[in-house]
């Protein structure tokens, strides 16, 4: 089985490309890198997000909602910064779909306004805090070396990205530019629930991508952490992986293609994931401590409320998308 | 396929042996009793100021921070020179816990360059413990212990040990500041850990405590430098003598010698499930004091069978801290005012002063509460 997943890996007529002239396809793999580059952009930021959030919620379970709030005005450009950033995936993810070319215009716009948006407003806000000394300079510092002139920075350079969607959307009207490859559309039946399961699964693949990343640069490999480090990366691995092949490589297959492999795939997602389950368990069952040691900065929110909630959540989120997709695979099969 | 084998295990052996370059055999504590130890010189008067739980963190304005704790050393320094004359300083300044959390590489690079400053400034040399949000952040924690054990002015060790935790480590006060005179004071460093789960399965976490080999470590230094030198163990997070003491005391009303104020749990909200044997075994060797932090709210302190057991006075305004009011009918807050006999409003936060005041184990304690005000900052010293 793992063998026919590789071999459609491989093989070229199984992707949506197969088909695409070389002016369409090299759009369509450069919109494919823009998504991925706005995605590591989201995940980094979303650490941001999530570091700051831990902290105000800290605050404010520890009975110091003035604190919170204090901290929440000076790091509100952190939290803006999230936001526009995922406009940003947005915008490159409607360009990635194309489900048509009405659609597309229409959506890249409003991302793309969302995006102008909340620039401004993280430029306006700082100016405004700066003036009224609630930042103390313009490069204050912390948690960055220019913060907050590395937000007004940041912001400036989405409100430019955003400004070229607008543009270059409203030349593709009228000389018709964009030649990128359609992938499967969202289906209209459910859309609403699908939308929050995609969105929810969204936050855990960039969740699970930053914890990997960052696990890199700051995992403890001294210590007798070794098999827990190890673990943790995996399962940080492992919530990303597990929702970026479904959307980076089922969604590249052909219609023909998708429904051949989605059962097959969806059996080896699940049998990886429930392999780096157990070797989470069994390594956390040899570390009691590992995660408030290793863990608790690649999982921010866990440590906040002293239960393991968020840890199982990054552990349970592959099963649970790999057991989804076998369901759908199983249905698939018989219609 | 034999190739793709031979690649796939080759890759495998190379992970294996990069992760193994890391885990060499961790040295048995009780055959390295020296290797834990610094040495200052002694003298009376020996001053020791113990900020706690500093909590910098992503959303911590560095600057505004640094510009509270230059007030709060100014005022220290001043209170030292008013009340013991003009040569006497700050001597070592003990970092309880917890110094970060959630923050990054950038809030360790200031901070540090921050505390070198300051310790060239008023003379003073600082030793950080570890807490439990120390590692809680997006620097790596050998970053910090490296950071820490190479700054000039910073007394830091961690050994590759048997011993639990990342660093336990002693400064011995001497009379002319080696290891060549004797012990005059031992100052241990502990590490308190962080917490754990009972199971693999379990949902909620406890925090950690001072473990078995800890306090074996502890005497055996003492009986390594010569047994009952006076000791004040320094470390994160309360044991439960607090809270029993605390229950004695509220419950029972035990006579026992306590001040300051207790305003919420001392660890896991006064359930504590895990008891040390930390200071009922030191107190047999020479343990005159502990003190630590982790609740914010609570600078309580006791005297245990000869032992004074407090926590310190919260530093600076991070993540939260009491807002101490007058007017509260709070039973805990009323107690707490009464002992310190201050009649106006103020923080919860400031800073904690031992001063050693002879060789045989006697000593002063006074919490500074020290708050940021626009028509004049607040500042009051209060004894033990």
């Amino acid at each position: 089985m793992g063998e026919m997943v590789m071999n459609s890996f491989f093989d070229r007529n199984n992707f949506v490309h197969s088909e695409q002239g070389g002016k369409q396809k090299r759009q369509s793999i450069l919109v494919t890198l823009c998504v991925i580059v706005f995605f590591v952009l989201s995940a980094i930021t979303f650490m941001n997000f999530l570091y700051c959030l831990s902290d105000c919620v800290g605050s404010i379970v520890c009975g110091s909602p003035d604190v919170a709030i204090r901290d929440a005005i000076r790091s509100c450009p952190i939290f803006l910064s999230f936001f526009v950033t995922l406009s940003g995936l947005m915008t490159s993810h409607t360009f990635y779909r194309n489900e048509n070319r009405e659609i597309l215009a229409k959506k890249a716009k409003k991302h793309a306004l969302i995006g102008i948006v909340i620039g401004a407003l993280i430029i306006v806000y700082t100016m405004v805090l700066r003036i009224a000394g609630r930042y103390l300079s313009l490069v204050e510092g912390a948690p960055s070396r220019l913060y907050p002139l590395d937000a007004v920075i940041y912001a400036v350079v989405f409100i430019a990205l955003g400004v070229f969607v607008l543009i270059y959307v409203k030349h593709d009207a009228q000389k018709q530019l964009f030649f990128g490859v359609s992938r499967a559309p969202v289906q209209s039946k459910g859309r609403g629930v699908r939308s929050f399961f995609r969105s929810f699964w969204l936050l855990v693949a960039l969740y699970g991508f930053c914890g990997f990343f960052y696990s890199l640069f700051i995992v403890d490999f001294r210590h007798g952490y070794v098999f827990y480090s190890v673990a943790m990366m995996l399962v940080s691995l492992m919530a990303f992986f597990t929702i970026a092949v479904w959307e980076l490589f089922y969604n590249n297959l052909t219609a023909a293609a998708r429904k051949k492999y989605t059962l097959p795939l969806a059996l080896v997602s699940l049998a990886v994931s429930v392999v780096s389950t157990v070797i989470y368990f069994i390594a956390l069952k040899g570390n009691l401590d590992g995660p408030s040691n290793v863990g608790f900065g690649l999982l921010p929110i866990a440590f906040s409320a002293s239960v393991n909630f968020a840890t199982l959540l990054v552990v349970a989120m592959p099963l649970v998308v790999s057991v989804t997709a076998v369901v759908k695979g199983i249905h698939r099969k018989h219609n | 396929m034999k190739k793709k084998l031979t690649y796939i295990v080759s890759v495998a052996m190379a992970a294996v042996l990069l992760i193994s370059a890391g885990c060499s055999a961790p040295v048995r504590s009780s055959e390295h009793l020296d290797d834990y130890v610094f040495t200052v010189r002694y003298h009376d008067n020996f001053n020791i100021l113990q900020l706690t739980d500093i909590h910098w963190n992503v959303n911590t304005s560095a600057k505004a921070s640094m510009n509270y704790l230059d007030k709060l050393f100014k005022e220290v320094n001043d209170h030292i020179v008013k009340t013991q004359g003009a040569d006497a300083k700050i001597d070592l300044v003990e970092l309880t816990g917890d110094m970060f959390m959630l923050a990054n590489s950038y809030h360790l690079t200031t901070f540090i360059d921050y505390f070198e400053r300051k310790a060239e400034e008023y003379g003073f040399v600082y030793a950080p413990i570890w807490g439990n949000h120390d590692r809680h952040c997006l620097y790596n924690p050998n970053d910090l212990a490296d950071r820490f054990a190479n700054a000039p002015h910073c007394l830091y060790r961690e050994l590759d040990d048997d011993l639990y935790g990342r660093s336990n480590f002693i400064i011995n006060l001497t009379e002319d500041g080696t290891k060549d005179t004797k012990a005059v004071w031992m100052i241990a460093n502990i590490d308190s850990g962080a917490s754990f789960s009972e199971t693999e399965f379990s949902a909620s976490r406890d925090y950690d405590y001072i473990r078995p080999e800890q306090t074996d470590w502890y005497i055996a230094e003492q009986e390594h430098f010569g047994d009952n030198i006076p000791a004040i163990a320094y470390y994160h997070i309360p044991q439960d003598e607090n809270e029993k003491a605390w229950k004695a005391v509220s419950e029972d009303g035990a006579d026992i010698k306590n001040k300051f104020f207790k305003l919420e749990g001392f660890a896991d909200n006064g359930n504590e499930k895990y008891a040390s044997d930390f200071i009922d075994r030191a107190k047999d060797h020479g343990l005159k004091a502990a003190f630590m932090g982790h609740a914010h709210n609570v600078d309580w302190t006791f005297e245990y069978e000869g032992v004074v057991i407090g926590l310190g006075v919260k530093t600076g305004s991070e993540l939260y801290f009491a807002h101490i009011d007058v007017e509260s009918e709070d039973e805990a807050m009323k107690a707490g005012l009464k002992s310190v006999n201050i009649n106006e409003n103020f923080d919860l936060i400031g800073a904690s002063l031992v001063t050693l005041t002879g060789s045989d184990g006697s000593f002063d304690l006074e919490h500074l509460y020290f708050n940021e005000r626009d028509n004049g900052d607040f500042a009051v010293w209060v004894k033990w």
